[in-house]
């Protein structure tokens, strides 16, 4: 096998936690509350669905290929040439979904911490740490996730106690005013971000316990959504009416924060959780990304195409978006539908067609 | 291109087998007492340290000792050596061995047929007999030679706990391990390193509770070195290391018998080196060389704050100046007012950006603290005088540093001295360099990346199979006992798990005391 080292279940739920938390955290109350106005806590429900589902499809499509990845049952299911054009399909796919990932958090960091630097600079530096985690592995990958899980967790809890005295919790009603449509509206942005669940499919060949593998991919699923849920809730609670009008809003409220003149100006931490939710969204994408396209050119090693792989997700990341209006014009219009068609469809299609042939294996 | 690389490899390697041969002493003794002293007088030509003493035994049959000066104890083979054998009236030739048995109350006797036996004993301070027409020598234990006595371990010293320390002499130590763990369990594994020093290395370990494949793996990693000689166990822990190019130790130093001690009961190998007080424990973790051993003989809630403490100051020691920087660089809109304006009052003055004011101070601090080891005792009080004043209220006054810089680099240096391990504490100070660094070109994000570069290589290292982050990461919750908290004795049930398959249990549970505890039943 490509990859040596093999991860426990548990590893997987905090890799995969931070992948749709660690970029979304930051925008997805907005990106809600535009449309879900101040229904948005309910739209991770929905969104989740998405995730449940992508979850679910990886499984069965393991237990149909046990010990292989999405690239090489792809393969098995399509016919080889069919199944390389589509693995070809999600190389382009994750490399375009990384550099925008990666481009967000550039922006970010260039519009609120670091203004006057260049934008490559901001890119290339990430990519470099990213790459140098991939080198390591699957294995160090998991326990990066592993290190700063629990800082990233605490450091949020410490942001929502310390906001208390900032909430006003009549900003929830009316609840459900205008039925359900709103918050269903709301939630296909995250929707989107929610169906990259489908990653598990490259991390499950390498668990050494993989029956365990659909439960704690659900539990990590669950914990974004509880997660996006608090968030939301905090923000409306913060923000009211006002929410979609902030480009950060948690950034913004972990402004609002002070308490006794001393415990003030916390946007540090945030940033600091922002950094490294952010780095091990990308190291894992990467990760994917990088294992995929080992398979897909059969080759015997994966370390060698890291940095190329890294070095064509900067040019993806700069040269694939002109600027920030289109940028979040893409984020929030055509990445949703790109990402349910490419990550939800195409393996459901798979799933099915796996799911016949199982039935009449006759034919093959 | 591999294959010819190779190949000067196989080379090189031929090269130095050949050079050990030409050294060695080979053949077995001769019959007669004139061809053995011909050949060791000429192995130990120009040695004028060693002796070789003619003499008769009961006035007749010649015979040959050869011991060094100084590492032999001279007063015991004039009394129970010379003087038994010279006086013996009827002499036992036909049987060397029963002879020597009745009339030489020497405990340790051993027998010898080849030169290369006669010179390890003599090597070590073993005086040697040689007696004419036999094809056997003997040697005998009265090695003796001088040595520190036991004191106080002066690099790892405890308010309370054991005082005593390692030494020099490799037999000290292992009594004063064996002293501790009477049990036969503990297994010392001797060998020898070092093609001219000739080193005695010794691995400890607890049979049935170190991993069987983690002995294995260590005595394999130390037969593979091949070294001229070995005074210090540095120079192995360099030769048996997972990565050689980290920063981090991957193996704990210590030259207390009671951590050692420990060690050994957790499952862990220890690796005494003759020489030197300092003995190794593998498979290490960055939390051990986070511990000291009085964590453990303190009460233990004081024990986990202390655990707290010391991880606060090595975020501390790694981050103060860089995070200093950062802030005074990029964000002053971090600090709360009035902070800002009282630094920003002091570092107006300063010709430096924070940056080199930053380097300038951390390098000068890190000089003082060498001068400090390396410099003779009596010279230490000027060090700390003008250390006083360099980093001090005169560098302010001049007008080269600000008052806040004086103050973060003081704090940090008190912060790297909370690490217990000189060797962990000496990695993380160097480490601060980088990111000063990285914190003066790209503020808080550099640091930000400089912290998680520094993570992803801690993850990355091996201690012989054991990852270097964990009970972290990966997580092992049942071993966060003894590192996020240090739990009472009574609840430390389970050994730290390692590599494969292990002793998990220690003592049985249930041993909390209480008043009640002796009445139930």
């Amino acid at each position: 096998m490509i990859e040596k080292g093999k991860i426990s279940a548990q590893q997987m739920a905090i890799m995969m936690y931070p992948v749709i938390v660690g970029t979304g955290i930051i925008s997805v109350p907005a990106v809600s509350a535009e449309y879900a106005k101040n229904d948005l806590w309910i739209s991770p429900l929905w969104a989740a669905l998405i995730g449940f589902v992508a979850v679910y499809i990886a499984f069965q499509l393991h237990k149909f290929y046990p010990g292989q990845t999405i690239m090489q049952y792809t393969e098995h299911i399509m016919g080889r040439t069919l199944g390389k054009i589509l693995g070809f399909l999600y190389l382009v796919f994750y490399i375009q979904m990384n550099g925008g990932g990666i481009r967000i958090y550039a922006e970010f960091v260039t519009g609120v911490l670091l203004t006057k630097t260049p934008i490559i600079v901001v890119i290339s530096t990430i990519v470099l740490v990213c790459a140098f985690a991939v080198r390591g592995g699957v294995e160090v990958v998991a326990r990066v996730a592993q290190f700063f899980f629990p800082l990233y967790v605490l450091s949020m809890v410490v942001i929502i106690v310390l906001l208390f005295p900032d909430l006003n919790y009549k900003n929830i009603f009316p609840i459900l005013a205008d039925g359900l449509i709103p918050s269903m509206r709301g939630a296909i942005v995250p929707g989107g971000w929610f169906a990259e669940f489908i990653l598990v499919s490259v991390l499950f060949p390498y668990l050494t316990n993989v029956e365990k593998g659909r439960k704690w991919g659900m539990i990590s699923v669950f914990s974004v959504m509880m997660t996006f849920m608090v968030t939301n809730l905090l923000i409306l609670f913060v923000f009211g009416e006002t929410t979609s009008r902030y480009l950060y809003p948690l950034f913004t409220a972990s402004r609002y924060i002070s308490i006794a003149d001393f415990l003030q100006k916390l946007d540090p931490v945030i940033m600091a959780m922002w950094v490294a939710g952010s780095f091990i969204k990308f190291s894992v994408v990467f990760y994917a990304l990088v294992i995929c396209t080992a398979q897909w050119l059969n080759l015997s090693n994966y370390r060698p195409i890291v940095f190329p792989l890294g070095f064509l997700t900067i040019l993806f990341s700069i040269w694939g978006v002109p600027s920030k209006m289109v940028e979040s014009e893409y984020n929030f219009i055509v990445f949703p539908v790109y990402s349910f068609f490419v990550q939800i469809l195409i393996p459901l299609l798979l799933l099915s067609i796996a799911f016949f042939r199982r039935r009449r294996p006759a034919l093959r | 291109m591999t294959r010819i690389w190779r190949k000067l490899k196989s080379n090189k390697a031929k090269k130095t087998l050949a050079a050990e041969n030409a050294i060695q002493v080979e053949g077995s003794l001769y019959e007669s007492l004139d061809e053995n002293l011909n050949k060791l007088q000429s192995i130990y030509d120009e040695c004028s340290d060693v002796i070789f003493r003619h003499f008769f035994i009961s006035g007749k049959e010649k015979a040959l000792l050869i011991y060094i000066e100084g590492m032999t104890n001279i007063e015991e083979i004039d009394n129970n050596v010379l003087s038994p054998l010279m006086q013996e009236s009827e002499v036992l030739i036909n049987d060397v061995k029963t002879m020597m048995e009745k009339k030489v109350p020497v405990s340790n006797i051993k027998e010898m047929k080849t030169f290369f036996d006669c010179v390890q004993e003599i090597s070590v301070g073993n005086p040697v007999i040689i007696i004419n027409g036999e094809k056997t020598g003997f040697s005998l234990g009265l090695s003796k030679w001088e040595k520190r006595s036991v004191e106080e371990a002066s690099a790892e010293p405890v308010v309370r706990g054991p005082r005593e320390g390692f030494v020099e002499t490799i037999l000290v130590n292992t009594s004063m391990l064996r002293k501790k763990i009477k049990s036969p369990v503990l297994k010392m594994h001797s060998m020898q390193i070092g093609r001219y020093t000739k080193t005695k290395v010794v691995i400890a370990f607890m049979e049935g509770i170190a991993d069987k494949t983690l002995i294995e793996e260590v005595k394999n990693r130390l037969n593979r070195i091949e070294i001229d000689g070995v005074w210090e166990s540095g120079m192995i822990e360099e030769f048996i290391e997972d990565n050689p190019y980290s920063p981090f130790p991957q193996v704990l130093a210590t030259e207390r018998p009671d951590v050692v001690t420990s060690n050994l009961l957790e499952g862990r190998v220890a690796i005494l080196v003759d020489g030197t007080p300092f003995s190794i424990v593998v498979p290490t973790t960055i939390y051990s060389l986070l511990q000291s051993s009085e964590d453990y003989y303190a009460r233990f809630l004081i024990g986990t704050a202390i655990r707290w403490l010391r991880y606060v100051f090595l975020v501390i020691s790694l981050l103060l100046p860089s995070l200093y920087v950062a802030v005074i660089t990029y964000h002053h809109e971090m600090v709360p007012t009035t902070l800002l304006i009282s630094m920003a009052a002091s570092h107006e003055q300063i010709p430096f950006p924070a940056l080199v004011e930053a380097l300038i101070m951390e390098i000068t601090f890190e000089a003082l603290r060498e001068a400090g080891v390396r410099l003779p005792k009596q010279v230490g009080a000027a060090v700390s005088i003008v250390g006083a004043l360099v980093i001090g209220d005169a560098a302010v006054s001049a007008g080269i540093v600000s008052a806040p810089m004086v103050m973060v680099v003081a704090i940090t240096g008190i912060a790297s001295f909370t690490i217990p391990r000189y060797s962990a504490a000496i990695a993380i100070r160097m480490l601060r360099f980088p990111m000063i660094l990285l914190s003066g070109t790209l503020g808080l994000l550099g640091i930000m990346l400089g912290v998680i570069t520094i993570v992803i290589h801690l993850c990355t290292l091996r201690s012989f199979g054991v990852p270097y982050l964990s009970p972290m990461a990966p997580t092992k919750l049942r071993d966060m006992k003894d590192v996020l908290i240090r739990a009472p004795w009574w609840k430390l049930n389970t050994r730290p798990h390692l590599t494969g398959e292990y002793n998990k249990y220690r003592q049985s549970s249930g041993q909390k005391p209480g008043p009640t505890k002796g009445d139930e039943k």
